[in-house]
């Protein structure tokens, strides 16, 4: 639910972007093991169907993200000027 | 018209595999070729996962071996894939991988005669067949599917010696050559041809495929970078007159291979230069890849198969092959 709303916030000019450097993180992150496989499965049916720059893409590759490096995360979504997600995820990840 | 193929080595976790297949599928590649080693993840459960996120792509083990999986389990596997995925599962065949064989104390003895026989029994089951045969190497009585199959699932060889090079051509659908050298596939051709005359086969109807070690990067030191420790391999497993060919030094190869036995990684790649990362792969900016797969194409093959590394980073790699490669060969 809260990622949800993280990623309700994040503005449409945006989508591309941000799912460009969040799918960049996931696969080259030297946690990609700690990926659940129920996660992963859901980002390969959106990717399947052009569908992870939306905002259910994103949420569920800001989950993801999150699990595996949420540091790298947080600083991805500093890099898009986007102080209002950092805050919100610095607040779940504590 | 020319054809692509793209590989995967499943040591890497189900769900990346997968990512780049479908990546590779919407770039436009044709052929998806998942490697089979006992020590990486199995290929056909990786292959049945891609078959379930693609639509278009073939795809199949590129390379399985009979060595390791007996023909009749093969002929299952691939049958079953093409009911997932009708009509666009090949299956890739070969003698397979020297190094992993022999950790299972697996000997790679008649080649030539395991691989025909091979085909044999994958074509007969696949097809729906009961087969009875008394081969040299494969006894089979009355062996059939319990399932109804009507596949016809084309069968590429992987070869590189002159004999398995004819043979290929002669039994199989494909040749998968395992060379990146324009000077290796015009040598490979002319025993292509041999084989394929022996079957009476025009060349056209064959699939010919360069089966190369790719590394393309915008930046040419990267992707040297990331080819060096898949070329040291190679060098270190080819035999002398390979690389005599090649003017690579077989004292150098030596260490090279030395050192790989000892896990003194920096000491391996050190020794790889220029001339065996020109002579074993396609590397470089995508010019630079163009050029070489121009000289191969020029030399016989009609599908390029990019292999391991395929770049630094695969991603970026596979966008790069398909935004600045692939107009220069396909429309």
């Amino acid at each position: 639910m809260a990622m949800e709303k993280i990623a309700r916030n994040i503005p449409v000019s945006l989508w591309n972007e941000a799912s460009e450097k969040l799918t960049d993180a996931i696969l080259n992150s030297p946690n990609a093991g700690k990926m659940p496989s129920d996660l992963a499965k859901t980002i390969l049916y959106y990717w399947q169907r052009d569908q992870l720059a939306t905002e259910v893409g994103l949420q569920r590759l800001l989950e993801a993200s999150m699990i595996l490096d949420p540091e790298k995360t947080i600083s991805l979504m500093e890099e898009l000027g986007l102080p209002e997600i950092v805050a919100m995820l610095k607040e779940i990840q504590h | 018209m020319v054809e692509f193929g793209i590989e995967f080595v499943p040591r890497d976790l189900y769900w990346k595999t997968t990512f780049y297949a479908v990546q590779a599928e919407k770039m436009g590649f044709d052929y998806l070729w998942i490697t089979d080693h006992f020590n990486n993840r199995n290929v056909y459960i990786s292959l049945a996962i891609v078959s379930a996120y693609t639509e278009r792509i073939k795809f199949g083990p590129g390379v399985t071996n009979p060595y390791l999986a007996h023909p009749v389990v093969t002929a299952q596997a691939v049958v079953t894939l093409n009911e997932i995925a009708p009509s666009r599962v090949v299956c890739g065949l070969g003698v397979g991988d020297k190094t992993t064989l022999q950790m299972v104390n697996i000997e790679q003895s008649k080649p030539l005669a395991t691989i025909r026989e091979s085909v044999r029994v994958i074509r007969e089951i696949a097809s729906g067949g009961t087969l009875e045969m008394q081969g040299e190497i494969y006894k089979v009585s009355g062996a059939k599917l319990n399932f109804k199959v009507n596949s016809s699932i084309p069968i590429f060889i992987g070869a590189q010696g002159p004999k398995m090079l004819a043979l290929a051509a002669e039994i199989g659908d494909g040749v998968l050559i395992n060379a990146s050298h324009p000077k290796d596939i015009e040598n490979a051709m002319k025993f292509i041809r041999e084989g394929a005359d022996k079957a009476g086969k025009k060349l056209e109807d064959l699939s010919v495929s360069a089966y190369t070690s790719f590394s393309v990067a915008s930046n040419y030191e990267k992707a040297f970078k990331a080819v060096v420790p898949v070329a040291a391999y190679i060098v270190a497993g080819s035999p002398e007159m390979i690389l005599e060919q090649h003017r690579i030094s077989v004292e150098v190869a030596s260490k090279i291979r030395e050192a790989i036995v000892h896990a003194q990684w920096k000491e391996a790649f050190s020794l790889v230069d220029n001339n065996m990362v020109e002579a074993f792969s396609i590397c470089g900016t995508p010019e630079i890849c163009i050029e070489k797969i121009n000289k191969l194409l020029t030399a016989g093959v009609s599908q390029i198969v990019a292999g391991s590394p395929i770049g630094p980073n695969m991603r970026k790699s596979i966008n790069i092959i398909a935004a600045e490669v692939f107009p220069h060969f396909k429309k």
